[in-house]
């Protein structure tokens, strides 16, 4: 077991280190560096200026050596400074951090409770009139721009009925956790809606599985109550392929919490990333999607590490 | 159920203060170091400038006692080693002005800016400011002395150039290199001896909102408000959203909805609302590039005016709020002159002007020269700006109908400003020049600065304009210190401007300040200089609930 | 019965037929917006300012967009491109996926592992940030002639290359699992044993039985594409203007969107009613094409 997890943790480290070369090099790749940048704010620059900006910034130098510099940095804790925030790009990240943090794990955890009641009622009968419903719903969760989801929100909620913010995380001299709460409430059952009607037929298929087992008809032969059947014997069961499957979504979650952030205003880490790309902020989109990467990395090897847990017959020689 | 009723709840901002709903928020509070929209406007409230232009667009004293010119003898011309003329000017800090912390603004801070300002690695702003002020002397506390290498007719502003603490930043500036990470400005943005206008900020939640409170030691006017809150709402969509909610009072027009949104807003929900349209120094423009084998021809490029209906533009998108621009002086600056050539939309003359160019129409709708090749121009803007994306394609269409094909080529802001435009990588470029009042265009007009290999591309003049006459008028009326000899030349360079066209004339942009009722005294300005400066003006009156 | 004819009947079902013919309808439809131009005497590109966000109307039937455009033609026009993209870059990540999951599959060994941990790798990504980043990528640092790199469609070539390049992991995944098995089974033992080459094998006895999932997995990820293509259109960096697409259609919708909410129901509900067609589709193919699904 040991072996098992000093492995992947060492995979995660080197995907890690390739990600964060790939990212680097990309970064390069986007148009204009922070010398034009700077021409552009500041029309007055002479090209003496320019050449000894360059020399400054150390971009005479070949990639892989400014790539190192930057790692050795960043190995430090150094990831440069924010162009957008004025300020170190750690530290423009971590607050941002906390808000998605809370609006992933909200509708994270409303998703799986959503997924998991509606997934194990479907599954109770296939076919059944209840089970079609479901599944139509899940397959129209799947297939909405989730961006268009948050829209029709906005339009209804907060445009024509006026209950809800369309946008914005506190208001001034409020911020209490009412208002926090009002401020999440569209963007969380955006990002809940996509995400349970993906999560509820994985939980559906998982299910329809595990009570196909002989157990189960072992058990309800022997006249045990239907709701300890699904509940207890069924769902232990099926929990295995579940919670990879959930692990495993984190990274969607991710992609998916960047667009409803865009759309609702929300300051958090995908909105910043975003900003940060389209803003020329290489330091801060380079610290962003490193840690996004890593992020989701560490939910895949939560997935491997709760497989391994639940399964015993998983053997890891 | 209970949570469920409170979430709904519709909120109401505190009764005595105001809360200004902004687009962006300020990246640092240091007014040396990034000199942004949202920065400015914020600083407005809780420090001055020296000198600024006010709402009447002439030049004030804000922090000093007195304008220099040459009548009161604060302003003398200086002989230069190379012979060369500068200025020596002499300000006067104003004897009541104090820091929040009670500290007295002396020369001291002066002199400490300057060294700042100067500093190469101190990572300021408008460097340039700082290299034209050759030097720099205390007379004694509160009076000072500085000379400018160069002599122009605006020689007595200095509106960017904003005194910071001596004794609070000198230490944050003991790293130099360092000090644009260390600026109390955004480590400690709340201390009061950072300020000392009407407000002071007093919280900073990033990303979110600010808090101004009255600042003891301002000397004028007592501000009304005992709070003002600028929060930022990114999404202007959300920022009308949290005006309806009553979670904001106003929307500062400098960093508020485009045009359109507002005409939008207007037409629902007009009488509930002040609104004011300012519109300003920001020219909307087509350059051209005039060494562009088709672009090169004058009659081209006036074809190409006539046949746009940039009336029909003005008045259906912009509810006539943004006013069609004949030459690139704004109608508000006391140098526009009104007796220009014009080209009002017609169609048939854009045609006929064509034909005469070489430019004939074999029946296939886009016109050919005599060597076959057919009118086909490209046209750049700033991707992701809807209005420009918008007003692209009204022009695409236009000018189909006068034989022109036009490609639309759009670019992020990035490589538009910062690469296409500066290497002049272009046919033609829509954006905009933003300039203060009678702000001579020596950077876009003048023949030495076309930028090229050889200048490391350096200069405004991306269309490549070069006229003998123009760079004259350029290099005279900077040093004309007499306003009716200057109009003279300012009237001859606009002719030449609507004669030769290098760049196409669009419109003046316009802000839109979305205000209550009951706010009074809000003056938009129309230039960079944003209506916070005169903040201790603004006052509820017949407030509801109040 | 015979086994076609069992497919054929499986193949009938409601759901994958209503969604074939609504695919195939919408598919027409955009292709056939030269048509719908001409019956309305209408002008897609034709800017009119004094007819602009109308109401529906004879000549406009689903009204005017904020230039004053017909509406309905547009939303076609811009179906072009989305269902465009989304066929595309499914298709090219489907060839994609199919090579690298063969090979690993037939190759075995450490090209297997390799290609594996790539693909891991690559699903591990967060993909939005990603295609963020490629999208605003500059063509020409990469040596792409500025002619091309700056042309009318390269947006269009854009979006469709990185999608593919990210999109392959499902059937190489899928690929490759199938490969493995089929591998062991004795006509392909015998065609080896015959000397045919290692190509052919993979091409003329392999690949032929991986048909199936291949397609339902291809259905499906049109869809997803679809769905890919207008977010990123949304956020200013998928198909740009002056090409319509679904997506930046509701982008611009977002800012006239308290004065004119139809602009922005409009193309959502296409997007929509593709995307869900796609996934019953694919759906439904899987059940009728996997001989597992057929109780």
């Amino acid at each position: 077991m040991t072996r098992f997890l000093l492995s992947r943790l060492f995979q995660v480290v080197l995907v890690l280190a390739i990600m964060s070369f790939v990212i680097y090099g990309l970064i390069g790749l986007m148009p204009g560096d922070p010398i034009d940048l700077m021409l552009t704010s500041d029309p007055h620059l002479t090209a003496a200026d320019v050449a000894r900006l360059r020399t400054l910034k150390g971009l005479d130098q070949p990639l892989v050596g400014r790539y190192l510099a930057w790692g050795a940095a960043a190995l430090q804790g150094d990831f440069g400074y924010s162009r957008l925030y004025v300020q170190p790009a750690v530290s423009a990240l971590l607050p941002r951090l906390a808000n998605t943090g809370l609006l992933m794990g909200m509708s994270f955890l409303l998703a799986f409770g959503i997924a998991l009641a509606a997934g194990i009622a479907a599954a109770k009968r296939p076919g059944s009139r209840l089970d079609s419903l479901i599944s139509l719903l899940s397959f129209s969760g799947i297939s909405v721009p989730p961006f268009w989801l948050g829209l029709m929100l906005i339009l209804v909620f907060a445009v024509t009925l006026g209950w809800l913010p369309a946008g914005g995380i506190v208001e001034v001299g409020k911020g209490g956790f009412l208002d926090r709460l009002r401020h999440l409430a569209l963007p969380v059952a955006t990002l809940t809606i996509v995400e349970a009607a993906s999560q509820v037929r994985f939980v559906r298929a998982a299910m329809i599985e595990a009570l196909r087992q002989d157990y189960i008809r072992t058990a309800r032969a022997k006249g045990a109550d239907e709701g300890r059947v699904l509940w207890g014997h069924a769902l232990r069961n099926a929990m295995i392929p579940i919670v990879t499957v959930m692990a495993l979504s984190f990274g969607g979650l991710f992609s998916g919490a960047l667009v409803t952030e865009t759309i609702f205003a929300y300051p958090g880490m995908g909105k910043l990333i975003y900003d940060a790309i389209l803003g020329n902020d290489f330091n801060l989109a380079l610290a962003g999607l490193l840690f996004a990467t890593l992020v989701t990395l560490l939910a895949n090897l939560a997935a491997d590490i709760a497989y391994a847990v639940i399964d015993p017959r998983i053997s890891y020689a | 159920m209970a949570l469920f009723c409170a979430l709904m709840a519709g909120s109401v901002a505190a009764r005595d203060s105001l809360v200004i709903g902004v687009s962006q928020f300020p990246p640092t509070f240091n007014p040396n170091i990034d000199t942004s929209t949202a920065g400015n406007y914020v600083l407005g409230m809780a420090r001055r400038p020296f000198t600024t232009f006010d709402t009447q667009w002439s030049l004030v004293c804000m922090l000093c006692t007195e304008v220099p010119s040459f009548d009161n003898h604060r302003a003398e011309i200086i002989e230069l080693p190379e012979g060369k003329k500068g200025i020596r000017l002499t300000f006067t800090i104003r004897p009541d002005a104090r820091w929040g912390d009670g500290v007295p603004i002396t020369t001291k801070d002066v002199l400490f800016t300057y060294e700042v300002g100067r500093h190469p690695k101190s990572g300021i702003n408008n460097a340039e400011l700082y290299r034209r002020i050759t030097g720099l002397s205390a007379k004694d506390d509160k009076t000072f002395v500085m000379e400018i290498d160069k002599l122009t007719f605006d020689y007595a502003g200095i509106n960017d150039f904003d005194v910071l603490p001596e004794h609070i930043e000198r230490e944050a500036f003991a790293d130099p290199e360092q000090y644009h990470n260390r600026s109390r400005f955004d480590t400690d943005p709340t201390n009061p001896g950072l300020y000392f206008g009407p407000y002071r900020i007093t919280e900073v939640v990033a990303g979110s909102y600010i808090v101004l409170e009255p600042n003891p030691t301002w000397w004028g006017e007592k501000p009304s408000f005992p709070r003002i809150v600028v929060q930022t709402v990114e999404n202007t969509a959300s920022l009308e959203a949290n005006l309806l909610a009553g979670s904001i009072d106003m929307i500062a027009g400098e960093l508020g909805p485009s045009i359109e949104q507002a005409l939008a807003f207007e037409a629902r929900r007009g009488k509930d609302y002040t609104f004011l349209y300012k519109e300003g120094l920001i020219f909307e423009h087509i350059d051209v590039n005039l060494d562009h084998p088709i672009l090169k021809d004058k009659r081209v490029r006036q074809a190409l005016l006539y046949g746009i209906d940039r009336k029909a533009i003005s008045t259906q998108l912009f509810g006539g709020k943004q006013p069609v621009a004949d030459s690139f002086v704004p109608p508000l600056d006391w140098v526009h002159a009104d007796d220009l050539k014009t080209y009002p939309y017609d169609p048939d003359k854009a045609r006929a002007v064509l034909d005469e160019a070489g430019w004939r129409d074999d029946g296939s709708g886009i016109r050919r020269n005599a060597a076959g090749e057919r009118l086909t121009l490209e046209l750049a803007t700033t991707a992701g700006n809807r209005t420009r994306e918008l007003v692209e394609e009204v022009l695409q269409s236009q000018w189909r109908k006068i034989g022109v094909a036009v490609r639309l080529k759009n670019q992020t802001a990035r490589i538009l400003f910062g690469e296409t435009i500066r290497r002049r990588n272009f046919s033609m470029a829509m954006f905009a020049w933003s300039s203060a009042p009678e702000n001579v265009p020596r950077s876009t007009l003048h023949s030495s600065e076309i930028p090229s290999a050889a200048n490391s591309y350096v200069g405004q003049n991306d269309t490549g304009f070069r006229s003998e006459e123009a760079d004259s008028l350029i290099d005279r009326m900077e040093i004309e210190f007499d306003r009716e000899k200057r109009n003279a030349l300012w009237h001859r360079l606009q002719e030449i401007y609507v004669e030769e066209l290098p760049s196409l004339p669009l419109y003046f942009r316009s802000e839109a300040y979305i205000l209550p009722k009951w706010l009074k005294g809000v003056t938009p300005t129309g230039h960079q200089y944003p209506s916070t400066l005169w903040v201790e003006h603004w006052r509820a009156v017949g407030r509801p609930g109040s | 019965m015979t086994a076609a004819s069992r497919l054929a009947d499986r193949l009938a079902r409601p759901r994958i037929l209503a969604s074939a013919i609504l695919l195939l309808v919408l598919a027409l439809a955009c292709f056939g917006a030269p048509i719908v131009a001409w019956i309305l005497g209408q002008d897609a590109s034709a800017v009119d300012l004094y007819a602009r966000l109308q109401g529906p109307s004879l000549s406009h039937p689903l009204g005017t967009d904020e230039l004053g455009r017909d509406q309905l033609l547009r939303l076609l026009q811009g179906g072009q491109i989305s269902l465009l993209v989304g066929l595309c870059a499914a298709f090219g990540a489907a060839i994609l996926g199919t090579g690298i999951g063969l090979l690993a599959g037939y190759r075995g060994g450490p090209l297997d592992a390799f290609l594996m941990r790539l693909t891991d790798g690559v699903i591990a990504l967060p993909l939005l940030p990603l295609l963020i980043v490629l999208a605003a990528l500059d063509l020409r640092k990469f040596g792409v002639p500025p002619a091309l790199a700056d042309g009318d469609a390269t947006s269009l070539y854009r979006i469709v290359l990185i999608i593919a390049l990210l999109g392959w992991t499902t059937v190489a995944r899928l690929v490759r699992g199938a490969a493995l098995s089929l591998k062991s089974r004795e006509f392909v033992r015998a065609a080896v044993a015959l000397g045919a080459s290692e190509r052919r094998v993979m091409l003329v006895h392999i690949l032929p039985n991986l048909l199936s999932p291949i397609i339902v997995a291809t259905t499906l990820s049109v869809g997803n594409v679809i769905l890919l293509e207008s977010v990123l259109s949304f956020l200013g960096l998928g198909i740009q203007p002056p090409l319509p697409s679904w997506g930046n259609m509701l982008s611009r919708a977002e800012d006239a969107i308290n004065l004119a909410p139809q602009l922005a129901l409009w193309p959502g509900l296409l997007i929509f009613l593709t995307v869900i067609a796609c996934n019953f589709l694919g759906d439904g193919l899987q059940d009728a094409l996997d001989p597992r699904g057929a109780d």
